[in-house]
Parts: structure tokens; sequence; C-alpha cells
């Protein structure tokens, strides 16, 4: 990635003035971005629902499309910079709880595994997650088409932390 | 400039511990949830019992049984005996578990054998008439045994039938006659030609183990590559498996380059018995 922490002393972002108090915090950026530049930055999160329904039940496939967004835009303004990296990271998150059911779920189809209530619940909690995950989405595809700064729990810090400007 | 450092510092370290405090945080929340959720008898709440079966357990006993009705099984024992020690000989030879192997031979004359999931290997009378000794025999066991083993039965299925289709099968949501179409296209359709060639050269691996000649298995590819273009009707084995000559030219290469050294094999009395009553209409 083209992002760096070294360089970015002094950047807005890494004030801890505002500190998140939500899951997703709406945010002030420190430039207004262009009506061009909130267009791609929403489309990196549409980018990420569109291959959730197109991927399902394999959970690699939202996390290629969205790098694939994201190396189109790594070169481009800061604002849809940031928030392609903050779309790819999103993806990478549930990434490892998503294979985990996927292969548990294969392994109760082909071997000798069988259904049990923790198997059931991790299902549940999984699709809770994923569920808030996609709702998350949405809600930054729509923030952000309006030119509006979102920083998601966990991933915003991140995405602060190695997109330089 | 030395205060715009130390700012810059104390902020990246501070941003830091704060990711890592949220990221703790997340992995114990979904941690938590899980854990309490399974608190919860799932199994008896949404009324799901334990049937001791996967899927594919399901779906082989399924299409056996269903086949087992449409076909007439051979039981005897002077007949399935033979046939039985040529399994358990190349299975004991290759470290095969022979127990979960489950053979049935069946009346038919269709030159044709085929793996279904689940371990189940079906055999056609007319397949055993068709061989001029035990070593083919043997080679086209060995090559289903390979299909077996490898699972590429249940990978076969999937692609072509669909996971979600296998699944409705096997909880018993399948029609009769869709579940008659599975079995025919698994009994009388070729694996992709990497399986195909996958299951010849291993199999050729199996005949060596297991001392038998894999020359002889070549030959009978050749041989009902040609008779297959007067009568391909009763040949499924072979027009199901096409290009048998191409086969049988990488079987022998395969042979040469495992630096096999040529054995004699002579057929086992009882196989020549066996061949004697099927022949004679059992």
């Amino acid at each position: 990635m083209d992002c760096s922490a070294a360089d970015r002393a002094g950047d807005p972002e890494l004030d801890l003035e505002h500190i998140q108090r939500t899951m997703i915090a709406t945010l002030k950026f420190h430039y207004e971005p262009s009506e061009h530049e909130a267009e791609k930055a929403s489309n990196s999160y549409v980018m990420s629902l569109i291959a959730i329904m197109g991927g399902l039940p394999l959970p690699i496939i939202n996390l290629i499309a969205t790098f694939v967004f994201y190396l189109g835009n790594r070169r481009g303004p800061y604002f849809v910079r940031w928030h392609c990296t903050q779309a790819l990271l999103s993806q990478f998150v549930l990434l490892p709880f998503n294979s985990a059911g996927f292969w548990w779920t294969i392994s109760i189809i082909f071997t000798s595994e069988k259904i049990s209530s923790p198997y059931i619940a991790y299902l549940i909690t999984i699709v809770i997650f994923n569920l808030a995950e996609f709702i998350g989405t949405i809600y930054s595809a729509i923030v952000t088409r309006k030119g509006r700064h979102v920083e998601w729990w966990v991933i915003g810090g991140i995405t602060n932390l190695i997109c330089k400007a | 400039m030395v205060g715009d450092r130390w700012n810059y510092q104390f902020n990246l370290q501070s941003l830091m511990k704060k990711i890592l405090i949220e990221l703790v945080i997340t992995v114990s929340v979904i941690l938590a949830v899980w854990v309490g959720l399974s608190q919860v008898d799932w199994m008896k709440l949404l009324n799901i019992e334990h049937t001791g079966q996967s899927t594919e357990e399901k779906i082989g006993d399924l299409f056996w049984n269903m086949l087992k009705k449409s076909e007439k099984e051979i039981t005897t024992e002077t007949i399935v005996g033979p046939v039985d020690s040529m399994l358990t000989r190349i299975c004991t030879s290759n470290s095969i578990d022979r127990g979960a192997i489950k053979l049935h031979l069946l009346q038919k004359d269709e030159i044709n054998a085929f793996a279904l999931p689940n371990n189940h290997l079906v055999v056609y009378s007319g397949l055993i008439t068709a061989c001029e000794n035990e070593a083919e025999l043997c080679g086209v066991i060995s090559h289903e045994l390979v299909h077996i083993e490898k699972h590429h039965v249940m990978n076969k299925l999937v692609k072509e039938i669909g996971l979600s289709v296998l699944i409705s099968m096997s909880t018993g949501n399948g029609q009769a006659e869709s579940i008659k179409s599975v079995i025919k296209q698994v009994s009388s359709s070729a694996y992709d030609r990497k399986l195909e060639t996958e299951a010849d050269l291993t199999a050729v691996d199996y005949l060596i183990k297991a001392g038998i000649d894999p020359e002889l298995f070549a030959n009978f590819l050749y041989r009902l590559g040609d008779e297959s273009k007067v009568i391909p009707q009763q040949i499924y084995w072979i027009s199901t498996h096409p290009e048998s000559k191409e086969r049988a030219e990488k079987i022998i290469k395969h042979i040469k380059e495992s630096g096999y050294i040529k054995t004699i094999n002579k057929d086992t009395i009882s196989f020549v018995r066996l061949k004697e009553k099927l022949k004679s209409g059992l």
C-alpha cells in the first residue's frame, strides 16, 4: 500500500480530538471533497455490496472485488483513496470468521462432522455481524455520496494509520 | 519542530492503542455472542435430529437403494467371492480400508462399472464376461477405486448437479425420477479428462503394488476401444470414457516411467469358473 504513518505528522486524522464514540462516526474531513470524489468514494462501498450479493457463500469474492476497486483508485484523490482503503479493510475483519463458518459447513456436508448447537450459534453470530457490516456499508455509501466523511470502528483507525494524504 | 515530532509520536501511539483496544473489543464481542448463543440448545429448538450420516453417505445409500430396486443384484457367493478377492487384494496392497468399500455386482449385459458416493462400487456382469483375464477386471476396479479414494464422485456431482440439489435429495426431497436421472449421469458419463487421467495412472500404481500386470489394463482399453465402434451401446465403460486409445498410450508411458518389471499373471481358477458361470447365465 502507498500509505504510511511516518508521513502523517500533523494530519488532522491523527489528532485525537475526534475519538469515535459510535461504531461508525460521521466526521469532518480536512478538505471539502468534490462531487466526483464523493461519487467514487461511495462506489467503493457499493462495489463491496454487489460483490457480497454475487459472491455468497464464498467469503473471498467481496474481498477480491473491493481489492480490484482499490487498485483502480489507489492513485486517486485522498478522499477517494481513504474510503477505498476503508472499504477494503472492512472486508478483512469478518473474513476469518466467515471463512471458518464456510469450512465448518463444508466439513459437515462432506465429512463425519455433525450439525451442533455451537455450529448453529456460530452461523447466527456471523449472520448478525455480517448484517451489521452490510448495514454499515449501505450507510457509508449514502453518507460518502453526500461528501461527508465516515470512520468505522477499528477500520477507521487503521485506515488513518496507513493512508497518507 | 521537536514539539511537533513529540506530538506526532504521542498521537501515533494513542491511535495504535485505540485501534488495538477496539480490535480486542470487537473480537471479544463476537466470541461472547457466539458463546452466549451456544448456550441455547438449537438442535432441540429447531427440531434437528442427528441422522448419524453425512450428506455423502445419505446420497450414496439413496442412489444404491434406488439402483438395487431397478436392477438385479448378484449375491451368489461363487460369483461375488472372486471379485471380492480381487478388490481385497488391491486394497490390501495399497493400504486402502477394504471394509469401507461396498462392492455390488449387478446382472446386466452392459460393459460397465462405476463408483457411487459413500464408497459404493458397482460392477456389471457384462464387464466381467468382457474381460479376457483377471488383470483387466482388476484394472477397471482399480480405476473406479481411485475415483472413490480421491473423492472424484462427490466432486463431479457437486459440479454437475449442484450442492443444493444434492442436499435436497439427501434430506428426502428428491423426486424418484430426478434421482434416477442423476444415477444415470453417474453411471454413464465420464469425469473430466484430468480426473480420468488421474484415475488411470493411479490405477496403474495400485496394480503394480498388487503385483498385477498393468499392461493388460491398457490392452483392455485398446481392445474395447476398437469393439465400441461395432457395438457402442453395450460398452458403456468405454463409450463414457472417450479417447480410450489415447488413455491406453498414457498408461503404457506411465508404466515405462515407473520402471515396472513385467510379471506373468495367471488367472486364478475361481476367475475362470466365474466367467464360465456368468456366460452360462449364472
